[in-house]
């Protein structure tokens, strides 16, 4: 019984299971793949660029998974796929497919980051991307 | 057992089952919007006639007229029924093999005759060979009209900004 009840707390409020769904994250997260995110990761530490972290809908049953590529008050820019952080082209090695993906500089407000999926295959407006609401991400993932 | 304790236990029993089983604003609320997710979907083996009655019955769950806020696909008007039926039949054909559900869904009212409902929406099928899935955030009002609730706006919350 008690090891049942620690299951039941660890698994629901700490060590959240999560079931991979879509492309978006390939080739570091597939399709019908299964991961974990751990809650108490920003409670000790700070958000941290290239952090993949769940996003949140209005709760935790559906979530987004994506990749943290800048923190407020960076500067955003895609040129022919690749992103430069302020000005400065960022090496990413989880990207393995790309498109010529051109989007003109941008600041990432405060309170919020700049989230992409790793998968830049398809065409910039069929892939959901940009920045959030730092209260929109629940946890961060760990596996 | 004594008379003295089934008399209690009784009213108790039936206070629950009353609590559980007597439809409330919310229940009825939350049944709409399962049976808008449910004739919104579509099965591959849905014939024309059916595709024709459930678009019929998601628009009757809808106020007349209703708005419809979609951003980024620049919407934003009030839709009558009948619109709103030949959208939902556009759509499902459009998507012959999705299915739609409601999750986390919060229900609140500003006033009793008023709803206002926080969900998000959950889109998985296939189109062609290609299975998909997608999720949008919902703001929804819902109006009681003569002791029935009914859809009176959806809003697509765009929370994140390219």
């Amino acid at each position: 019984m008690f090891l049942g009840l620690s299951c039941y707390l660890i698994f629901s409020y700490l060590l959240i299971p999560l079931r991979i769904e879509g492309h978006s994250m390939e080739p570091a997260y597939q399709n019908g793949s299964f991961s974990f995110c751990w809650r108490m990761k920003y409670l000790f530490s700070e958000i941290e660029r290239f952090d993949v972290v769940t996003v949140r809908f209005t709760g935790r049953s559906v979530m987004l998974l994506k990749r943290i590529v800048a923190l407020p008050g960076d500067t955003v820019e895609f040129r022919e796929g690749m992103l430069y952080i302020n000005e400065k082209q960022i090496n990413e090695p989880y990207v393995h497919h790309r498109c010529a993906w051109n989007l003109a500089p941008r600041k990432v407000a405060p309170d919020h980051v700049y989230v992409v999926g790793d998968n830049r295959g398809t065409v910039m407006s069929r892939h959901r991307f940009g920045q959030i609401k730092i209260d929109r991400i629940v946890e961060g993932v760990i596996l | 057992m004594s008379k003295i304790l089934l008399f209690p236990l009784l009213i108790l029993l039936t206070a629950a089952a009353v609590f559980l089983f007597l439809p409330n604003d919310e229940k009825i609320i939350r049944k709409n919007l399962t049976s808008l997710a449910e004739y919104s979907s579509t099965s591959p083996e849905e014939t024309t006639i059916t595709t024709l009655k459930k678009s019929t019955l998601a628009a009757k769950l809808c106020s007349q007229p209703c708005l419809i806020h979609i951003e980024s696909f620049d919407i934003g008007r009030e839709f009558d029924k009948k619109e709103l039926k030949d959208h939902i039949l556009m759509m499902k054909k459009m998507l012959p093999d999705t299915h739609f559900t409601f999750h986390d869904t919060g229900v609140s009212f500003p006033e009793n005759d008023r709803a206002e409902i926080m969900s998000t929406l959950r889109l998985k099928g296939k189109i062609d060979t290609t299975r998909f899935t997608d999720a949008y955030e919902l703001s929804i009002h819902a109006e009681k009209i003569k002791s029935d609730w009914f859809f009176s706006s959806f809003t697509v919350v765009e929370f994140m900004e390219q």
